[in-house]
């Protein structure tokens, strides 16, 4: 029939021409179509390497400080989800204190899309709500910082900011490594991008988490503290506070504290971001009179005098026609040893000190300046980078060949003025005049916790350099005993230590109603081996502050503590 | 005439195709539910759900086919006016279903194809088909033994009121222009085989073409179809024909293997229907793919071949049913290739849906049963 001849030529026709289609597609364009294929079926996600966590010792033991959780935001898109489901959910979340917004607000203009309804929501909480989440509302996870000791040693650990970045403190200098490097997933992904195990091209990279450090601080010591200057402070009526706890046979910081400070979990809750510098390590200031053991220790780590020396002081000296007095200016007048002139705090004294280390009795010697520059600068450090792990300050010391380098400049350097530099530099550099002359770089990292948890402790620093023979050291731990003569310290330990005021600066000149105060100690069982050094400071704006009064007795409320929490056993003989 | 063995070819060709279809449902079905789970946010769908019900559906298809070849072809003749009624009245009460917006008639994009509850559904489009089939070969048959094929009366009064009436129905009502392709196809093909004189076969092609440009000119969907076609167009139908053509082009040569196909987690809609057929290009490729179009093309080369030797009734009845299944074939596979613009129309026997395949199984079944009523045996 030729009808169905017809039927069967029209079959092989629209067969043919499928056929030669699908050789098209699927011999000829292949290549395409897989080149295709790959780049919508593909997707990259990163890995997100754990922070590392922070911990703090307690005695020997690490103990976590800040540490991870993951929290859950819920994420509502108006344009498909119902005004009625997101109001039954908000019900059930409004209970708790992680909503942010409401049902109006949500839908107050419905163009808006992917709106976040609550946030933070800790996991035992979100677990109550995940079985409620409607379609159309998202949950994303994310990781957050837990800062179990609260706001305890807020300047030292920083925060993360929302981006995960870290900032100040620990969590922004050591970012890097607490951060660690995330990897990397290649997955072939379905259309809701969920990965597949299909093919054989998919690429993981792991993720290197980021190292758990164990800082040098004591969260003992610091707690103690913190409470101690906090206190003080609260009673005085001051607002700048700031001190340290340093070992000085290892160059260990064991406590470190900046007032004002903050909430590293709540860190957008401040007035003045100013609070989240660290005044230990960044800010530099005049340390006053704790300059004096500088002077006369390297005056006399050069033979130039003794503690015996003697010089007439007349309660003021005259330096290239201009007069610098003494603070107390009637007291210890006529011939006067270098360790009263230290025990009185005698600016009068630093100066014919600098006057002997140039090798004259009378003037300051271009000499003069340039030993007492490269004691200051090279020796104790004063005016450059610890090179602690963490960010700091440099300050500055001018150097004695600067066209600003008068023998005043140099005068007011003797008892810590006219030069810029911070605690920390202090701390150390002043700790190698007391433990026998080795000058230890700063640290606060103790070691690491490992994947298994066992912590590794960082290798033993030994002295970068010495600053003075091990006699001059002893030399200066009696002159700086003495000048706590009549504080009746037990007898059975030692301790020493100085005071340093400086006028604040204001408009480039020294001004007479506010000073920055401090005070820096050492305490031991024994003359011969200091086991702490404590600095402390204070400053409060336009108000006057007393070293001796005001903030020696934050040392003076430490001493002790710090001798029982160490267990320093008394020497039998008592000192000396 | 007496009855003799069937060519059992039909009934192998047809449970093999099946069968296929059962092992790409297999693979892709886990891959389905997830997806639908996840877009709808349900729990419904488990990982066999779809495999089971196409299980069940081969189960039945298989039933229809052999019911089909024992089903006295006096029955049909004396019942085929009865039949197409029913098939008419199915059709014209889901139309008053819709219209009463009644939750009986289920409506998807504004076509209501099914009747039914969300246990159990049925499309009476698919009846209509096996009806116009029994009935028009019939009415073909009766009417050439009277010679009275050509008269007005007598046979294109009844032949257009049915076949305008069917579309009507699927067209309008169902907005389903891939059913109506296939019910095009069986009245041209019943008509071509019935031995009307040419210039009314060609007037009938004529009238039908204008009739369906016209129905894609009034209807917005489908002019959207067809300028996606022309390149452009609204997006979800271009990028469901890019999708296709991406499954199909990734297949190569031979495939990705079972399982593998990652179209069919989602990017390719109706991955377990409609598009099947790509699926299959990416799982099986080009070897597979022929392998599939010559089992389709055998089968229908069987239909073709025992008219010949069929009686006027039979004869009519096969190349009915020869249109309906190439009509379905070569439009889905055109379509997927992106031959022609996109049309809703599932692959015989292979894609997933019980009521399609239930009634390919019986038209096929029809034939299995003419070919054994043939002058002489056909191989």
């Amino acid at each position: 029939m030729k009808r169905v001849k017809f039927l069967r030529l029209c079959l092989v026709l629209a067969v043919a021409v499928i056929l030669t289609k699908l050789f098209q597609i699927q011999i000829l364009e292949h290549d395409f179509y897989v080149a295709k294929a790959e780049a919508e079926h593909t997707s990259l996600y990163d890995i997100v390497a754990k922070r590392g966590e922070i911990y703090m010792l307690d005695g020997e033991e690490p103990v976590p400080v800040v540490l991870n959780t993951t929290v859950f935001s819920v994420i509502v898109d108006p344009q498909t989800v119902s005004r009625e489901a997101v109001s039954e959910l908000l019900s059930k979340i409004e209970k708790s204190r992680w909503a942010v917004s409401s049902v109006d607000e949500i839908f107050e203009d419905e163009s808006r899309r992917y709106l976040v309804i609550a946030k933070n929501i800790p996991r035992a909480d979100y677990l109550k709500i995940a079985e409620e989440v409607p379609g159309g509302a998202y949950v994303k996870s994310s990781n957050q910082r837990v800062y179990a000791e609260g706001d305890l040693a807020a300047s030292t650990l920083g925060f993360v900011n929302a981006d995960g970045v870290g900032q100040y403190g620990v969590e922004g200098a050591l970012n890097k490594e607490l951060a660690g490097k995330n990897g990397m997933l290649k997955t072939i992904t379905d259309v809701n991008k969920v990965a597949l195990s299909i093919g054989d091209d998919n690429i993981r990279i792991p993720a290197e988490d980021g190292k758990n450090i164990v800082l040098t601080v004591d969260r003992n010591i610091q707690k103690k503290v913190e409470d101690v200057l906090s206190q003080h402070m609260k009673d005085l009526g001051i607002s700048h506070g700031s001190a340290m706890v340093y070992d000085p046979n290892s160059g260990k910081v064991m406590a470190m504290v900046s007032f004002p400070s903050y909430s590293p979990a709540n860190y957008g809750a401040v007035e003045d971001a100013s609070v989240y510098v660290n005044d230990v390590l960044e800010t530099p200031y005049e340390p006053g009179s704790i300059c004096k053991g500088f002077t006369m220790a390297s005056a006399i780590n050069e033979g130039k005098m003794t503690p015996e020396t003697t010089y007439y002081n007349e309660g003021t000296t005259m330096v290239d026609g201009w007069p610098i007095d003494n603070a107390q200016k009637e007291k210890q007048l006529g011939e006067i040893t270098m360790r009263t002139a230290l025990q009185w705090s005698l600016n009068t004294g630093s100066v014919q000190a600098l006057r002997l280390l140039g090798g004259s009795t009378t003037e300051i010697t271009q000499r003069g300046k340039e030993l007492l520059y490269d004691y200051y600068y090279n020796h104790y450090g004063l005016g450059q980078p610890t090179g602690i792990e963490l960010y700091e300050n440099t300050g500055t010391v001018v150097p004695p060949d600067s066209e600003y380098a008068y023998n005043s400049t140099y005068a007011n350097m003797t008892f810590g003025q006219g030069l810029n530099v911070t605690m920390v530099q202090v701390a150390s550099g002043w700790s190698s005049l007391i433990n026998g002359g080795y000058y230890y770089q700063p640290t606060v990292i103790a070691g690491y916790i490992d994947k298994n948890g066992n912590f590794k402790k960082a290798e033993k620093k030994e002295p970068v350099r010495t600053t003075v023979t091990p006699e001059t050291s002893a030399t200066m731990r009696g002159m700086l005993h003495d000048t706590r003569w009549w504080m009746g310290d037990p007898e059975e330990y030692y301790f020493g230590g100085k005071t340093g005021t400086a006028q604040a600066i204001r408009d480039g000149a020294y001004v007479m109603d506010e000073f920055v105060s401090g005070y820096i100690g050492f305490g031991g069982a024994s003359q011969d081996h200091p086991e702490y050094v404590i600095i402390v400071k204070m400053w409060e704006k336009g108000r006057t502050t007393s070293s001796e009064e005001e903030v020696r007795p934050v040392f003076e409320d430490l001493k002790m503590w710090m001798i029982d929490y160490l267990r320093i056993k008394p020497n039998k003989g008592g000192a000396e | 005439m007496r009855k003799h063995k069937a060519d059992y070819f039909i009934g192998l060709v047809t449970l093999t195709l099946m069968a296929v279809g059962l092992v790409v449902i297999f693979a892709i079905g886990p891959q389905r539910a997830n997806f639908l789970n996840s877009a709808l946010g349900v729990e419904k769908y488990s990982d066999n759900y779809f495999f089971i019900h196409q299980l069940i559906s081969v189960g039945l298809s298989i039933i229809a086919f052999f019911i089909a070849t024992k089903l006295p072809v006096k029955f049909l003749h004396k019942y085929a006016k009865w039949i197409m009624l029913v098939a008419l009245i199915l059709n014209a009460a889901l139309a008053g279903l819709a219209l009463m917006k009644s939750s009986l008639a289920i409506c998807q994009l504004g076509g209501c194809r099914w009747i039914g509850t969300a246990g159990f559904s049925f499309q009476p489009a698919e009846f209509l088909k096996v009806a116009l089939v029994i009935y028009l070969a019939d009415l073909m048959a009766r009417r050439k033994e009277e010679g009275e094929l050509e008269s007005f009366w007598g046979f294109w009064w009844p032949y257009i009121l049915v076949s305008g009436l069917s579309l009507f129905f699927v067209v309008i009502f169902q907005k389903d222009l891939g059913t109506g392709l296939t019910i095009v196809a069986i009245i041209l093909a019943t008509l071509f085989m019935s031995g009307v004189r040419l210039r009314y076969f060609v007037a009938a092609v004529g009238i039908l073409g204008f009739l369906g440009v016209m129905s894609i000119v009034i209807s917005p969907h489908r002019m959207e179809r067809l300028s996606t076609f022309k390149g452009g167009g609204d997006s979800d139908s271009s990028y469901h024909i890019d999708n296709a053509l991406l499954a199909i082009g990734t297949g190569g040569l031979f495939g990705v293997g079972v399982g593998n196909s990652v179209q069919a987690t989602g990017y390719l809609p109706e991955s377990i229907n409609d598009s099947v057929f790509a699926v299959m290009g990416e799982t099986f490729g080009f070897f597979g793919l022929c392998l599939l179009i010559l089992a389709f093309t055998f089968l229908l080369m069987r239909l073709l071949k025992m008219i010949p030797f069929l009686d006027a009734e039979k004869g009519i009845m096969v190349a009915g049913v020869f249109g309906w299944v190439m009509a379905q074939v070569v439009v889905n596979v055109a379509a997927m290739t992106g031959l022609i613009p996109l049309t809703g129309i599932t692959l015989p026997l292979l894609s997933y849906g019980g009521t399609s395949m239930m009634f390919v199984a019986f038209a096929l079944g029809l034939a299995s049963q003419c070919s054994s009523y043939t002058e002489r045996i056909v191989r």
